[in-house]
């Protein structure tokens, strides 16, 4: 009887909780500031991994199955992962287009939006460049689409969730203050990056990018193309080169030997290099290495 | 605010009508100058405030997106209406010790009869072949429905490969399927030739069904437990045309079903098994076929994997004279080495036969290149032991080289 007991409220406790799964780690602490306890919050990538390709897991697929809420970034980003897994998870409440389904990218406004499409030119994001989180600023209408979706799911606890929001957007703008006079004070603004992966954190601080060191989107390093960035970045004097934690860096090791500028790894999302556990830490780990 | 200072002055202007020219004149000059020198004060402010504020949010925050069903196709297609469409050609060059006139008049004992006329769809002969042009098409049809197709065409054929429609919306992690397409028995028979990990069909495969699989017109319920678990439960009729181990030609009569589940040993490795009983008939009696399926796949990092597969078959089929009862496997190692390089090599065996020679095996290499996402290159060799020519087994040596491309909206494929 007692075990019966247990177990329903047990049951009842599990049930109790909006079951909300999100595709990247900072999309998934948005989702835990603003959902609170009313939610419990699941990742589905690992963040040590290329953002663009994760391995399509049959678990993912039992995680999809349960969900109430899917939180996406959007922009194509989840193109070439997702899809096969919302198709096996049977889950009506998930599927694009359905209550529970937000994707992020529509509060945001995204840049390197390309003129023309092709993939002569790479495996261009066709919609413009997905990676807008690392720009800090975008966690707050990110904050904002969660709080109203969650709440269009959840009617009963919406009051909570904007309660949250504001508590966590007023948080979050003093923190960028913080973050704003820090970047302030940076000199060395010139960069050049593996992928166009941290454009949004640069462009907001004034940061230029000269180049790339795959020769189009998607496509790996070319001899040609390095000699090349390594012209460019003496001419340009560019300072530094940004590296993701999940490509080789042996080119960008070498063009960094030869033109003598720095090699800087930065994380790509929450938790993908150490002490990156939350969003302030991830922002601020990204700043101290790129304003030293 | 520019607009509200002029405004202003445009009014006061006015209030100021009945004053005398030379005043008005004065104070207008002055006013202008006010404004000139507020708008730079202005503009000033703006330029020194833009980059730290909070831009993002006001513009993009776009409220009637928030309703849900607009937003549907701009997630994951580029088009507003039209179905995703995807085209991809497959060809490839390829030399044997067989010629072509020989190479057809293959067969297996107990399992693929002589016919010079056999039909061989994928690289049929030595020098180069079209193997074919795919067009395939998926689209949203209502909140209901889901339709696929895909349009197999050769040199002399037209094939719709498969065509079907599914729902989207079923409770209880329901799934329905209807129209023509691949069971989703095993490991190899859902998926369509280009996403083989080899070129060449296990020989398991191509002796129980042929070179297509097991397709057919027919319904698919499948479900998916709501466990921590991956645990998908599926069953299909279908019409059961299948000549090789079906064909019963009277009326509809194949049965399947099957389990699939998953767990995660670590982080990075995964295990899939699967089990599946088929049931139907042909025309002297029933056909009962037995499988298992097993995957292990290690994530080295974003692009290293490691993926071993095996699948073992057993098939029972009644017929007048003598009840077959045979079995056969395949077991396949794929390491992807990087991005743009993988490597894999496969060891197939038909291991029981009663009506005919059995251990007839099959070894495959392979070596492949992408130098992009979306083209293949698969420079394959094998050497198979399963062909007779004339009564007497003969060795199938065969190098080919593969080229595949898919252009368009081409979805992700499954695990
Ligand atoms: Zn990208």
């Amino acid at each position: 009887m007692k075990f019966l007991l247990f177990l329903m409220l047990t049951l009842a406790s599990v049930y109790a909780s909006l079951n909300v799964q999100t595709t990247y780690t900072s999309l998934g602490e948005i989702a835990k500031k603003v959902g609170g306890d009313k939610v419990s919050v699941n990742v589905l990538a690992n963040p040590h991994y290329d953002p663009h390709f994760i391995v399509p897991k049959p678990s993912l697929i039992s995680k999809l199955r349960r969900a109430d809420v899917l939180i996406i970034n959007g922009a194509g980003l989840e193109l070439g992962w997702l899809p096969p897994l919302l198709k096996g998870a049977h889950n009506g409440k998930i599927r694009p287009g359905a209550k529970g389904f937000i994707d992020v990218s529509n509060a945001i406004k995204l840049q390197n939006i390309p003129a023309t499409v092709s993939r002569a030119f790479g495996d261009v994001h066709s919609q413009g460049n997905p990676h807008y989180m690392l720009d800090p600023y975008s966690v707050i209408p990110a904050a904002r689409l969660i709080a109203s979706k969650l709440s269009a799911v959840d009617e009963s606890n919406a009051e909570y969730y904007h309660e949250n929001l504001d508590k966590f957007l007023k948080n979050w703008k003093i923190y960028l203050k913080g973050l704003d006079t820090k970047m302030r004070g940076c000199k060395e603004k010139n960069v050049v990056q593996y992928h166009e992966l941290f454009n949004y954190f640069l462009n907001r601080y004034q940061y230029k990018s000269y180049g790339n060191i795959e020769p189009l989107p998607g496509v790996s390093p070319s001899s040609k193309h390095t000699l090349a960035l390594i012209n460019t970045i003496q001419s340009k004097k560019v300072n530094m080169i940004l590296q993701d934690v999940y490509h080789n860096q042996k080119t960008a090791k070498f063009i960094a030997q030869k033109a003598g500028v720095k090699f800087l790894i930065l994380p790509h999302d929450v938790g993908a290099v150490d002490k990156t556990d939350s969003l302030e830490k991830f922002y601020t780990v990204i700043s101290n290495k790129i304003c030293q | 605010m520019k607009k509200i200072l002029i405004l202003s002055a445009f009014c006061s202007s006015i209030l100021l009508a009945s004053s005398e020219v030379e005043d008005l004149k004065m104070q207008l000059l002055q006013q202008s100058e006010m404004i000139k020198a507020l708008t730079q004060r202005l503009d000033k402010l703006e330029e020194e405030k833009s980059p730290y504020s909070e831009n993002i949010a006001s513009s993009g925050f776009d409220t009637s997106m928030m309703q849900g069903t607009q937003t549907a196709n701009a997630s994951f297609s580029q088009n507003a209406y039209l179905p995703d469409i995807a085209l991809i050609i497959n060809s490839s060059a390829v030399g044997r010790n067989i010629d072509n006139v020989d190479y057809s008049a293959y067969s297996t004992p107990g399992f693929i009869d002589t016919d010079p006329n056999k039909e061989i769809p994928f690289n049929p002969d030595r020098g180069f072949n079209l193997n074919y042009a795919e067009v395939a098409m998926y689209s949203a049809v209502d909140p209901y429905f889901d339709a696929f197709a895909i349009f197999h065409m050769r040199a002399a054929d037209f094939e719709i490969d498969e065509a079907y429609v599914s729902t989207r919306d079923l409770p209880y992690g329901l799934k329905v399927k209807a129209g023509k397409f691949k069971s989703a028995f095993g490991r190899y028979n859902e998926k369509h030739q280009h996403a083989w990990e080899f070129s060449e069909q296990p020989i398991v495969y191509s002796g129980f069904f042929g070179p297509e699989g097991l397709s057919d017109p027919g319904v698919q319920l499948q479900w998916v437990a709501p466990t921590d678990t991956y645990l998908m439960l599926g069953v299909e009729a279908m019409q059961g045309t299948n000549e090789q181990s079906f064909a019963y030609a009277k009326t509809n009569n194949l049965y399947n079903t099957y389990v699939k589940s998953s767990v995660d040993v670590t982080e990075d490795t995964s295990v899939l098994a699967g089990i599946s009983y088929i049931h139907g008939k042909n025309l002297e009696g029933n056909t009962d076929i037995y499988a298992a399926d097993l995957t292990v796949q290690t994530q080295l990092d974003s692009y290293r994997s490691l993926a071993w597969q095996s699948e073992y078959m057993y098939r029972n089929r009644e017929q007048n004279i003598k009840t077959a009862r045979q079995d056969g496997m395949y077991t396949q190692l794929v390491y992807d080495i990087n991005q743009n390089y993988s490597m894999g090599a496969r060891y197939d065996i038909l291991m029981k036969n009663n009506l005919g020679d059995k251990n007839l095996d099959m070894y495959t290499a392979m070596v492949e290149y992408k130098p992009f996402e979306f083209s293949r290159l698969r420079l394959e060799y094998s050497l198979d032991k399963s062909k007779y020519y004339g009564g007497e087994q003969k060795d199938v040596q065969q190098l080919m080289l593969e080229l595949n491309i898919a252009v368009g909206a081409h979805g992700a494929h499954s695990y």
